[in-house]
C-alpha cells in the first residue's frame, strides 16, 4: 500500500508540495510564537537572575527594570546618593552597587559600577582582568574591542550620538566571559569614573546638589538637552591612574539604581520592604517585575495563537476540500481499484494514509520552519541586545504536533470514508 | 475453471420501465468460453457488472459453481471477486507511476495475497504475455503492451473465470490480434473459464458459444446444445 501511496505522491507531487507548504507554513507561524515567546521569556529571566533586588527612585518599576537588567537606554529619575551608603552599611546585604549609565562609546552603553558587581554577576574573564584604577574598563564578551583598546566615552545613550568627552580615556583590561545577558554588550567602568567625566562627586560638599539631575547615571538624553548641555554641563574629566575608592561611606552623588545582593531570601524581603516604604525609594524584585509583564507577552502570545489556530483551520477546511474533490475526480481509479479485487478498507486506507502523510510531512516542515524562524529572530535579539533567546523545544511541542496528527488523521478519514463508500460500478461506468 | 448458472436474473434502474437485463436462464459449463455482443446500451456492460459480483441484481441467483454471489455482502462480493476473477477492461486501468510488475502485483498487495510464490508468478505472467521488462513505468508502454499487462495482472491468482469487457476495443488491429491471442490461449493453459463482451468478431468467433443481447435481452443464442 505503501508503495502505490508513494507512487501516487510522486505522480502528483507539484500539488502535493503545495499542501505540504500550506500546512507547513500554517504550523509554523504558532510554532514561533510559542518558541519566540518561551525563548523570550526564558532568556530575560535567565538575564534577570543575578539581579535580587534593585532600588531607585520613584517611577516605573518595568522602566528601572529594563533600564538596569536590560541596558535599556532611557532616563530614570534619581535618588539620593545616600541611599547607596546606606544600603553599603546595612548588615542585611552582602553587598549593593550602583549602576551609573550615561555615556556610550561606538554603541556599547558605558556603565558606571563596582567591582563587587562585575564579580557578583558574571563568571570571570576570558583574558585580562578587573578594573583597578579609574581609567580602566572590563568590556563584556560581546563588545568588539581588544584588551588594550581606548574608549573614548560619548555622551548619552547608545545609538542617540552626542557629544565625546574628549579628555577622558579608558583603556580595557578585561574581557568578561559570556552571560547571555544584556551585561555581554556594556563597557563595565568603575562608578567613580563615570562621576568625575561629568565632574560629580569631585567636591562632594558644593557640587552635588547643583548637580544631581545630571548625575552620571541619569541623563536625560533629548533634544532640549543637546543645545544647552554645552553650557549646562559641568565637564570633569578622570583621572587614570587614580585609585578606585569603593566605600561609598559619604558624599555620593545621585544614582538611577543601585542593585543590592541581600544575604538571604528573608534579608530580601525585608530590604525590599524598607526600601520601599520609604518615599523617596521603591525596591523591586526584576523576577516579579517580568513575571508581570510575562502575563502581557502570553497575553500577546495568546492573540497570536489564535490567528495562528485561525490560519490552521482555515488551511485544515481548505484541505478537506482538495481531498473530497479529488477522490470525487479520481472516482474511476478508485472503483478500478475494488473491481481488480482490492478490500474496501486498502482503499480507505489508501486514501487516508495519503492525506495524513502530507500533513503530517507539512507539520514536521512546519516545526523545522518554526523553529528555524524563531532562532533567527532570537539571533537578531541577541546582535541587537546581547541578551541570548534560548529557542528550545518542550514536551509542549510534542503533544502539540501529536494534536495536529490526531485531527488530521480524524479529517482525512472523511474523504476516506467517501473513497470506501464509493461503488466501484458507478465509479467505472463514469 | 467455473461453471457460472443465471437463473431469473432481472435488473431495473430507477427512472427505467424496461429492465435493463433480464436473463431467464443461461449456463456456461467450468472452461466453457462465451462471447458476449451486442449494440451499445443493449446490457453488456451490466452483464459484466452482474457476472464478476461489482452489481447485484434485483431477482435471481447468479450461480458460480456452488456460491450464489447474489447473496454475498459487497466485501463478500469484494473478496470472492479478487480470488475467483481475473478482470480485463477496455480502458486497462493501469496505474501511472507504478511498473508493470507493480501493476500486475497491486491487486494482490493490497489484499495481502502477495506471497513470494504469487511475485514468482508475476514475473513469469508478464514473460508469457511477451513483456520483457517487468520494471518499465507504465506510462512509457504502447496501448498493447498496456492491456498486455492488465492481462498478466488477471491471471495472477489463478482465477477460475477470466472476464474480459470490450478487451480489443481501445488497441490497433495488431495489437487486438495479440491481446485476443493471449487471452485466449492464457485461458485454456490455465484452465479457466472466459468470458469475452465485445464487438470484435475476429475475437468472438473464435469462442465456444456466442450470446447476442438486444434491450436486455438474450435474442440470439449459436451454440450448439446450448439453452437460452
Amino acid at each position: 500500500m505503501i508503495r502505490f501511496v508513494l507512487a501516487d505522491l510522486r505522480r502528483l507531487w507539484a500539488a502535493s508540495l503545495v499542501i505540504v507548504l500550506l500546512v507547513a507554513l500554517a504550523t509554523a507561524f504558532g510554532v514561533a510564537v510559542t518558541l519566540q515567546e518561551r525563548a523570550v521569556r526564558l532568556g530575560s529571566a535567565r538575564a534577570a537572575d543575578k539581579f535580587d533586588l534593585i532600588v531607585g527612585a520613584p517611577g516605573s518599576e518595568t522602566q528601572l527594570v529594563l533600564s538596569s537588567v536590560f541596558l535599556q537606554p532611557a532616563a530614570l529619575p534619581l535618588m539620593s546618593g545616600e541611599v547607596l551608603t546606606k544600603l553599603a552599611a546595612d548588615p542585611r546585604v552582602a553587598w549593593a552597587a550602583p549602576i551609573g549609565f550615561g555615556d556610550n562609546f561606538a554603541g556599547y552603553p558605558i556603565v558606571g559600577t563596582t567591582n563587587a558587581l562585575v564579580t557578583g554577576t558574571t563568571s570571570g574573564f576570558i583574558e585580562g582582568d578587573m578594573f583597578a584604577h579609574e581609567g580602566e574598563a572590563v568590556i563584556g564578551s560581546g563588545v568588539d574591542l581588544a584588551i588594550g583598546a581606548e574608549v573614548k566615552p560619548m555622551h548619552g545613550q547608545a545609538g542617540e550620538g552626542g557629544e565625546t568627552h574628549a579628555d577622558s580615556i579608558y583603556r580595557v583590561v578585561g574581557k568578561l566571559q559570556p552571560t547571555g545577558t544584556a551585561w555581554d554588550r556594556a563597557i563595565l567602568v568603575p562608578i567613580q569614573a563615570v562621576w568625575h567625566v561629568h565632574g560629580l562627586g569631585e567636591d562632594h560638599d558644593h557640587e552635588e546638589a547643583g548637580h544631581d539631575e545630571h548625575a552620571a547615571a541619569g541623563h536625560e538624553v533629548g533634544a532640549d538637552h543637546e543645545g544647552e548641555a554645552a553650557e549646562d554641563h559641568h565637564h570633569g574629566h578622570i583621572d587614570a591612574d587614580a585609585a578606585i575608592d569603593e566605600d561609598f561611606d559619604h558624599g555620593v552623588p545621585g544614582l538611577p539604581a543601585i542593585l543590592v545582593k541581600p544575604k538571604t531570601i528573608a534579608d530580601a524581603y525585608a530590604l525590599r520592604q524598607a526600601y520601599r516604604a520609604e518615599g523617596s525609594t521603591r525596591a523591586i524584585f526584576p523576577a516579579e517585575v517580568l513575571t508581570g509583564l510575562y502575563a502581557t507577552l502570553g497575553d500577546a502570545r495568546a492573540v497570536l495563537m489564535y490567528v495562528a489556530y485561525g490560519a490552521q483551520a482555515l488551511v485544515a477546511a481548505a484541505l478537506m476540500l482538495i481531498a473530497v474533490i479529488h477522490v470525487a475526480q479520481r472516482r474511476r481509479q478508485i472503483g478500478a481499484l475494488r473491481a481488480f479485487g482490492a478490500p474496501r478498507l486498502a482503499v480507505f486506507g489508501i486514501v487516508w494514509l495519503e492525506l495524513l502523510l502530507l500533513v503530517a510531512i507539512g507539520v514536521g516542515a512546519g516545526f523545522a520552519i518554526g523553529y528555524g524562524a524563531a532562532e533567527f529572530l532570537a539571533g537578531l535579539f541577541t546582535a541587537q541586545s546581547g541578551v541570548r533567546l534560548p529557542v528550545e523545544f518542550t514536551a509542549d511541542d510534542a503533544m502539540l504536533a501529536a494534536a495536529f496528527l490526531a485531527i488530521a488523521s480524524l479529517m482525512a478519514a472523511l474523504p476516506a470514508a467517501l473513497a470506501y463508500r464509493q461503488s466501484p460500478v458507478e465509479a467505472l461506468r463514469g | 475453471m467455473l461453471p457460472l448458472t443465471l437463473s431469473g436474473v432481472s435488473i431495473s434502474f430507477p427512472g427505467l420501465a424496461q429492465p435493463v437485463l433480464a436473463i431467464d436462464a443461461l449456463t456456461v459449463p467450468g472452461g466453457g468460453r462465451l462471447a458476449v455482443t451486442g449494440a451499445s446500451g443493449s446490457g453488456k456492460s451490466t452483464f459484466v457488472n452482474l457476472v464478476s459480483g461489482l452489481e447485484r441484481p434485483d431477482r435471481g441467483t447468479i450461480r458460480w459453481r456452488d456460491t450464489d454471489i447474489t447473496t454475498l455482502s459487497e466485501s463478500g462480493r469484494d473478496r470472492w471477486r479478487a480470488t475467483n476473477v481475473g478482470l480485463v477492461m477496455q480502458d486497462f486501468h493501469l496505474f501511472p507511476g507504478l511498473a508493470a510488475i507493480d501493476n500486475v502485483l497491486l491487486p494482490a498487495r493490497l489484499a495481502h495475497a502477495a506471497t513470494t510464490d504469487v511475485k514468482t508468478r508475476a514475473l513469469e505472467l508478464l514473460a508469457r504475455v511477451g513483456l520483457s521488462r517487468p520494471n518499465q513505468s507504465v506510462e512509457t508502454m504502447s496501448r498493447g503492451e498496456m492491456q498486455r499487462v492488465a492481462v498478466a495482472r488477471a491471471l495472477l491468482r489463478r482465477p477460475g473465470v477470466i472476464i474480459a469487457d470490450e478487451p480489443t476495443a481501445s488497441l490497433d488491429t495488431e495489437a487486438g490480434a495479440e491481446v485476443s491471442r493471449l487471452l485466449l490461449e492464457l485461458a485454456e493453459q490455465e484452465g479457466a473459464t472466459l468470458i469475452v463482451v465485445s464487438h470484435d468478431e475476429r475475437l468472438t468467433e473464435r469462442l465456444d458459444r456466442r450470446v447476442r443481447l438486444a434491450a436486455g435481452r438474450v435474442v440470439d443464442d449459436t451454440a450448439p446444445g446450448a439453452s437460452s
